[in-house]
């Protein structure tokens, strides 16, 4: 098999291995060693690249265009990925010579040891095609949100923050139509002229559609963050055949449909992170679920990983997955007899199993899009705040209505944990004990108890077996604070 | 500052790191095969698997080696090859070399061992009661403390931990070895220490030091990490190179390197504080347990920085302090920025907060009344001179409007059942000079070129705390030429010789020191001739922006016209400089002394904000003030204070190293061992330089800055801990009243959740 694409301004055709990192590749075999191996499992965003994408399934699209920029690390990336796609790497942004995101920051002195540099500069210069999710305006916070994912050692982040801040300022009246975006950009040096023609599809009209070119097989890669993480440098023997879920628009979108006179959001289990917090059918139907964002992954990382690898990954403490529990998703897993259904709490048989028949994929989620919960709430507490795994995480999703008394009352409650059990808990006991009741502080304390007896923590690097227990039980009191104000939970904590 | 071209080549990812050199011909990667666990006894190696997959495979051991088996500097106890027993896992047993780095990797994982698993210890304080030591103890004294005490109207008493430190250098280790003919080498190191590497290959291939060239190219990052460390990677490069004939890579990932390298040392200590009624410190005596892990590296030297400093910045008449390099089966702890300074000061710090609690002290005023002040002595002997310690105490507190901040604080606590937030100053006082007397020299070599350009080669390394950038600054002011016409070179071997480390936060002290030499005797060499030129006295004569001037008035002999007449009057255009840090002594047996040229002050201010339902914490402002003293370039001075702060407030309140009983190390990718990201560090970080604060014993005036501001950092544990103490408790707290106070750094959500529900006080 052949991967074509465009490497910065020209054509790379090659034989090599589709799986192989794209680090590797570029590294390597088209010596553009500006992107530099730092951690290799997505932590660092060293190794960071720009990849160009046009005409490819709608929700792979920022919104109103045909075509999107983003960052990546290419650690996480498969060289297989690129096949009909723009890499924008740093040499590519540089070849006219320093453009003004290298500038602002060389000028604040945001360069000390240099390592991680080309990392920040390529997010930064994806911030400012992109500006802030869902806007597309620019904002100081929001290009602080867009370098989450870059770690710097030397500077302690004062100089690059200048930068960034300068950067805003210096681009404020750039236009939000995002072909008039592009050529704002291309003027302004900040992004080299082949970007705009490939956008518009003027250069190599050929690759303009990405055609999945590789064989099927028994590995389906959806976005790599754990793949790569487990197999940093894969070899070709131990991988015959796989595919690559990106190139299978059926799994990248978004569908509302009507099934046994219930309305339902079907999400293709290919959706990257990013592009789930920003489906406005997601955000109509899980008002809020947007703040949490930040608290998964980096926006790096974000729009690597899958929806359904986070499922698929059965990891105990899966942020996506307690959302998704607690919102009382199913799947839809479609394998060689056909295609089924199954509620998302009975996937986890126990640690790292799942009730996945042999060459059966998880290629859908499914929310139920006529009972929804009008409160939902996620808590997650890790080491560090952003980009870390949690020490537990846990979800809630209520409906409540004005009872009698005038307190609110528990129509319907799930709530999820992670971190406090061999698989993805949904805490049942909690949640049944919740339903039908008046919230009270006493409530909410006796559902927080129940919750922490439903665990069985083990300890480990991220916390003992026994905070672990007690942190849950204060996240359980967490969401009663956040979701029922004035309920005289907060004043009964002690 | 105007963008460097430096910085331009980074940020254009046109800068070339170890790992982006181009491959040559027939280079050969080298991985190492590694012990498996943390004490063993190896009885054979069995490579023919790994030789059967590829005829570029071969695997050498220590019996390859040509030379002395020996890294260790210090004691010999550090094989490069084990031959017999292990100490840690991670120690490197053999050497896997092929053509590609992925055959590489599956032929050391391909070799087959024979060994016996032993006991191994990894706590300090077991280590300590088996009598596993690397060297004796060490005791410091001052007065008498024995007797102070009974004259004291408080004591405290009590235990203090810290955690070690992953230096998280984003390059990782590593060194390409060419072989050259006549069995000479020629080797690129990531290395802060050239001059010790070159030592370490001369020893273990069996050359000469002549035979051995070793260039530091730019690094990405190192802190401390790749002082000795690096040698072990360098020298079985060498090692591949010379057994091969070929060039041969070795080059970490990541989680090698984690497990494989040495980090900042975790200690545990005991403190015993007295102080007088009015809260004057009257005695003070520490033990340090420091686990220096299985091979002795620097730890002596780590531990005479935590002993000198035991007092940080405060006035303390009657001291003992005494420390232990306890010998355990962890891979050897290693310098880190601050090189045990932030341990020792932590340990007083936490001494002086527990007396505050006793005494019911203001804990800035009891800091207040015991700063070190002019006329002062250290417990080692040396005064106190040129003291801006109250200084930058006092500008810390005007700057972070202390007094209203701390009111505004409190009233926000007795506003807020669930959010507390806490504030802590703290003082530094950080004496500058490599403790051990010899390291404190270094050579440069400068050439003027024919067309005016200049290069200046130095022992400092460059790796990311733009020390290039000063000697630039140094060469040019010192020339009267424009900074754009002087290049700094790699550091070579062969340009400049027996050097020591880039290290201690010297870097510039040494080495601007020894190229201002170079560029002053070239200077005079230049001036002499302009005289003659101009019939003028060479005492009047300066050389100022490219020009000769002369009293006030700029002449028409430009720098070029100049060099190009003393080039062609067979002037030398080349000068050696060399500095030797003067008055310097230390009598080891005594332990009196002046072993630091000057002092470095400080003092920083940082608030926190609790989230006491959760226990989970955020820094919210950072005020510091940092002694300088003439800043050669306030940006990148700057960038120095904000960078040590991250890394120490890293230490104080996230990074948590984590091995398991049985030496296993836990944390050992960045998915489990966390650093500071941007949202970590205080939203607002405002830093200012003391003022009108010029150092006569250093360069350009300056004062060294590479590694006093990570200490303020330990100021973010203090912040939290004020918050955590804010906490409402409707219950009795579950740790009895008299439990000791629990100091144990790093600072983490769960500990920070143990003191909200009363499990630790």
């Amino acid at each position: 098999m052949k991967v074509r694409f465009l490497a910065n301004d020209s054509l790379v055709e090659t034989e090599a291995w589709a799986l192989a990192p794209a680090l590797d590749f570029i590294r390597g075999e088209l010596r553009l060693t500006g992107a530099k191996e730092g951690c290799r499992e997505g932590d660092c965003g060293a190794c960071a690249v720009i990849v160009g994408v046009r005409n490819e399934s709608p929700t792979g699209l920022r919104a109103g265009s045909g075509f999107a920029y983003d960052a990546q690390p290419s650690c996480l990336l498969a060289l297989g990925e690129l096949e009909g796609r723009q890499l924008v790497t740093i040499e590519g942004l540089a070849a006219a010579g320093p453009t003004p995101v290298m500038r602002a920051l060389a000028e604040a002195n945001g360069s000390q040891c240099g390592f991680c540099s080309p990392g920040f500069v390529v997010s930064l210069t994806a911030y400012l095609i992109n500006g802030d999710e869902r806007r597309g305006a620019l904002s100081v916070e929001g290009a602080f949100a867009a370098v989450e994912g870059n770690l710097c050692r030397c500077t302690g982040y004062g100089a690059i923050k200048r930068a960034a801040a300068r950067l805003v300022e210096e681009f404020a009246s750039l236009p939000l139509d995002p072909y008039a975006r592009l050529d704002a950009l291309v003027a302004a040096g900040v992004v080299p002229a082949s970007c705009a023609s490939f956008a518009r599809g003027e250069i190599l009209p050929s690759l303009a559609r990405g055609e999945p070119s590789v064989e099927g097989g028994s590995l389906a890669l959806g976005g790599g963050s754990d793949f790569f993480v487990r197999n940093p440098h894969p070899d070709p023997a131990a991988f015959p055949a796989f595919s690559l879920l990106d190139r299978e628009p059926a799994l990248r979108r978004v569908e509302r449909r009507t099934a046994g006179g219930e309305e339902r959001l079907e999400i293709g289990a290919a959706l990257s992170w990013r592009e789930f917090f920003s489906d406005p059918d997601i955000l109509k139907l899980v008002p809020g679920i947007e703040r949490f964002e930040k608290l998964l992954a980096s926006p790096l990382v974000r729009e690597r990983a899958t929806i359904g690898g986070n499922l698929a990954n059965a990891s105990p403490v899966g942020d996506l997955t307690a959302m998704l529990l607690a919102l009382g998703a199913s799947l839809r897993l479609e394998g060689p007899t056909g295609s089924r259904e199954l509620p998302l709490d009975e996937l986890y048989l126990g640690y790292k199993k799942l009730e996945l028949r042999a060459g059966e994929l998880i290629a859908a989620v499914i929310l139920r899009a006529s009972r929804p919960f009008s409160l939902f709430n996620f808590e997650k507490v890790s080491k560090r705040e952003r980009l870390d795994i949690a020490a537990v995480n846990t979800a809630a999703a209520f409906e409540a209505e004005d009872s009698a008394g005038g307190g609110p009352l528990i129509r319907r409650a799930r709530i999820s944990a992670g971190g406090v059990a061999p698989v993805p808990l949904l805490l049942k006991k909690a949640s049944a004990f919740l339903e039908g009741r008046p919230l009270t502080a006493a409530a909410a304390l006796e559902a927080a108890r129940i919750a922490a007896a439903e665990a069985s923590p083990i300890g480990d690097v991220r916390g003992s077996a026994d905070y672990r227990r007690r942190l849950l039980e204060r996240l359980v009191l967490a969401h009663f604070v956040v979701l029922f104000p004035g309920s005289g939970v907060e004043e009964a904590i002690s | 500052m105007k963008p460097t071209k430096e910085s331009e080549l980074n940020l254009s990812g046109a800068t070339r790191y170890l790992d982006d050199l181009p491959a040559t011909e027939g280079m050969l990667y080298g991985v190492p095969l590694t012990s498996p666990c943390a004490r063993g006894l190896l009885r054979g190696i069995d490579a023919s698997a790994a030789l059967a997959l590829d005829a570029s495979v071969s695997v050498l051991t220590a019996s390859d080696i040509p030379g002395e088996n020996q890294l260790g500097e210090a004691v010999s106890d550090e094989s490069l090859l084990v031959d017999g027993e292990w100490s840690y896992l991670g120690q490197c047993l053999a050497l896997a070399l092929a053509a590609t780095p992925s055959l590489a990797r599956k032929a050391a994982a391909l070799v087959r061992i024979v060994y016996d698993e032993l006991e191994a210890v990894t706590d300090a304080r077991a280590a300590a009661e088996s009598g596993s030591f690397i060297l004796p103890s060490r005791t410091m004294r001052s007065g008498d403390p024995a007797s102070a005490f009974s004259r004291c109207a408080i004591v405290v008493e009590g235990r203090v931990e810290s955690g070690g430190q992953e230096h998280v250098y984003l390059e990782a280790q590593g060194a390409i070895a060419e072989s050259l003919e006549g069995g000479r080498v020629r080797v690129v190191s990531g290395t802060q220490a050239p001059s010790g590497v070159q030592r370490a290959i001369a020893r273990t291939l069996g050359l000469g030091m002549h035979d051995v060239e070793v260039e530091a190219r730019r690094l990405g990052g190192a802190f401390g990490g790749k002082e000795d460390q690096a040698a072990q990677w360098a020298a079985l490069a060498a090692l591949g190179a010379a057994r091969t004939g070929k060039t041969v890579k070795v080059y970490l990932n990541r989680r090698e390197d984690m497990n494989w390298t040495g980090k900042r040392h975790p200690y545990s200590s005991d403190y015993k504080l007295g102080l007088d009624a009015e809260g004057r410190i009257l005695a003070y005596e520490a033990d340090y347990y420091q686990n220096s892990g299985a091979c002795c590296d620097l730890s002596p030297a780590i531990l005479s920085r935590t002993l000198f400093h035991a007092a940080s910045a405060y006035r303390i008449p009657n001291l003992r302090v005494t420390g232990r390099m306890c010998r355990t089966n962890l891979p050897p702890f290693t310098a880190f920025r601050g090189f045990g300074a932030p341990q020792g000061v932590f340990v007083i710090e936490c001494a002086l907060d527990a007396a505050a609690r006793e005494g019911g002290w203001d804990p800035v005023e009891l800091r207040l009344k015991n700063l070190l002040a002019e006329g002062d002595s250290f417990h080692f002997g040396q005064p106190v001179a040129d003291c801006r310690a109250r200084r930058t105490v006092d500008r810390t507190l005007e700057l972070s409007r202390w007094t209203e901040l701390r009111a505004e604080i409190d009233s926000f606590n007795s506003a807020h059942r669930l959010v507390k937030r806490g504030a802590a100053i703290l003082p530094i006082c950080f004496g500058v000079s490599f403790t051990k007397l010899v390291m404190n020299q270094g050579g440069a070599l400068v050439h003027v070129y024919g067309d005016g350009s200049v290069s200046v080669s130095t022992g400092a390394v460059e790796m990311g705390q733009q020390v290039a950038r000063k000697i630039q600054v140094i060469a040019a002011r010192s020339l009267g030429i424009p900074e754009g016409l002087v290049r700094v070179e790699s550091t070579r071997t062969a340009s400049v010789a027996n050097t020591y480390s880039t290290a201690a936060s010297t870097g510039s002290d040494i080495n601007g020191m020894a190229a201002l030499a170079a560029c002053e005797e070239i200077r005079g060499r230049l001036l002499g001739l302009a005289a003659r030129m101009l019939g003028a006295d060479k005492g009047e004569l300066r050389i100022e922006s490219g020009f000769v001037t002369k009293g006030c008035e700029i002449t028409e002999l430009a720098w070029k016209e100049l060099v190009d007449k003393a080039h062609l009057d067979r002037i030398d255009l080349s000068a050696h400089g060399f500095y030797a840090t003067p008055g310097l002594f230390y009598d080891m047996k005594a332990e009196r002394g002046s072993p630091f040229a000057y002092h470095v002050y400080g003092c920083s201010a940082v608030t926190a904000t609790l989230d006491a339902l959760r226990g989970t914490y955020r820094f919210d402002e950072a005020f510091i003030v940092h002694d300088v003293g003439e800043s050669i370039d306030y940006d990148v001075d700057l960038g120095q204070v904000e960078g040590a702060f991250a890394q120490g407030l890293g230490w104080a309140a996230l990074e948590d190293l984590r091995y398991d009983e049985r030496g296993r190390l836990l944390s050992d990718t960045l998915s489990t061992y966390k650093l500071p990201d941007l949202r970590f560090m205080p939203s607002a970080v405002k830093i200012e330089f003391l003022e009108g604060a010029p150092n006569p014993k250093a360069v350009m005036r300056s004062k060294a800055i590479g590694e006093p501001p990570l200490l303020y950092g330990i100021a973010g544990y203090f912040a939290i801990l004020d918050a955590l103490r804010a906490v409402d408790r409707t219950h009795p707290t579950k740790a009895p009243s008299s439990a000791p106070y629990a100091y144990d750094l790093p600072m983490t959500p769960e500990k920070a959740l143990d003191f909200i529900q009363g499990v630790r006080r």
